[in-house]
């Protein structure tokens, strides 16, 4: 009975050894399938590995350019300042040159009312004067001179308020480069992660130096439109109507 | 006394610019401060001071930092202060008046509404 009862066993142990080989025979393709996909995978994992170290690599140098047209914009606006700073002079230069002409123009007129009352018996000879003078003519043309140096004022002052983008354009900059150097390092940390040397890109970060975040407004936006202005202008009438306690009750929601 | 202005700004662009502005519209005496610490200098130091045009985005001491600082400190405390800024929320505008500022352009702006500006300040203060 005892033997039997090993044969049975043996038999058991057989027929689960069986199932073992032919479950084998069905897994093996799968494994097969594995290690064909492994092989096709690795390589391109590879290039995705060295991929984010030459993107990593490369994002100091897009960082130090947005920072050399911040600079550039800079100088440039500053120089454009320059001229727009001598061209006003001049133009005051020449407002008051208009200024002490048109003066002139009304001395001389008293002058030649005065001349016309001491020879008012001798016909034609004022008014000949008074004509060949032209004085009216004159300073016509001075007046003209003097409405096409103020829109001349009136354009450079425009250039002055145009120039502010230049200020809100490096925000707008800083902004990018606060951004391209959050994407940095995640991406030095994820090639950490992966084994890859970091050196080339960890001193990179260092030299840009970190960015204040609070140097710049992300949100900053060049509109001459006014609404803007309209907008806090209403939210102060407001507030001056209010008192604190309500500032803080709107602050708050 | 006439009015001596302090004008804060990170960018030497905007500082010439409000400089500019001011000598447009009849202000000639003024300093300028690259960010609020030197601001806090400078007043600290120029007693002649009365008046400050600060922007809000700065390195270091932000221009509503200043503001605070400027309201916290006994001798200053009543100096008129104009914020002029690229930050047009609301939640920023009434951040910027609680610290107390006394009005608040938005940039880009022109010589006329500076001119506004300060001209309520002054009828107010």
């Amino acid at each position: 009975m005892e033997n039997q009862s090993s044969m049975e066993q043996v038999f058991q142990k057989l027929g689960d050894l069986k199932q073992f080989f032919v479950f084998g025979q069905k897994i093996v393709p799968v494994f097969q399938k594995i290690i064909d996909f492994m092989h096709d995978i690795v390589p391109l994992l590879e290039n995705v590995n060295n991929s984010i170290h030459d993107t990593t690599s490369k994002i100091p140098k897009a960082a130090n350019q947005i920072n050399n047209v911040t600079n550039a914009t800079e100088v440039a606006t500053s120089e454009i300042l320059d001229i727009v700073d001598s061209m006003s002079m001049d133009m005051t230069r020449i407002k008051n040159e208009l200024m002490d002409l048109r003066n002139g123009f009304f001395n001389q007129r008293v002058v030649l009312e005065r001349f016309g009352e001491d020879f008012k018996h001798h016909n034609g000879t004022y008014e000949n004067l008074k004509s060949s003078l032209s004085i009216d003519e004159l300073e016509s043309r001075v007046v003209a001179l003097d409405s096409i140096i103020r829109k001349i004022e009136n354009d450079s002052s425009n250039i002055t308020i145009s120039l502010q983008v230049q200020d809100i354009t490096s925000q707008q900059l800083a902004s990018v480069n606060h951004l391209i150097q959050s994407v940095q390092k995640r991406l030095a940390s994820l090639l950490f992660d992966l084994g890859k040397q970091t050196d080339a890109v960890l001193p990179g970060i260092e030299s840009s130096g970190e960015i204040d975040t609070r140097s710049f407004n992300e949100n900053a936006e060049y509109d001459r439109s006014g609404k803007h202005q309209a907008f806090v202008d209403t939210l102060i009438n407001n507030s001056q109507k209010a008192s604190q306690e309500e500032i803080d009750k709107l602050f708050t929601k | 006394m006439g009015l001596k202005f302090l004008v804060v700004d990170d960018s030497v662009t905007m500082r010439r610019i409000v400089a500019n502005s001011l000598k447009s519209i009849g202000y000639d005496s003024f300093v300028e401060a690259g960010d609020g610490r030197e601001a806090i200098t400078k007043l600290d130091s120029d007693g002649s001071i009365n008046f400050v045009i600060t922007d809000w985005n700065m390195p270091e001491v932000t221009g509503l930092e200043l503001v605070k600082a400027i309201r916290t400190h006994e001798k200053i405390s009543h100096i008129p202060i104009l914020m002029v800024t690229t930050r047009g929320l609301k939640e920023d505008i009434i951040e910027a008046l609680q610290a107390k500022v006394n009005n608040y352009i938005v940039k880009p702006f022109t010589p006329q509404v500076l001119k506004e500006k300060i001209d309520q300040i002054l009828a107010s203060v």
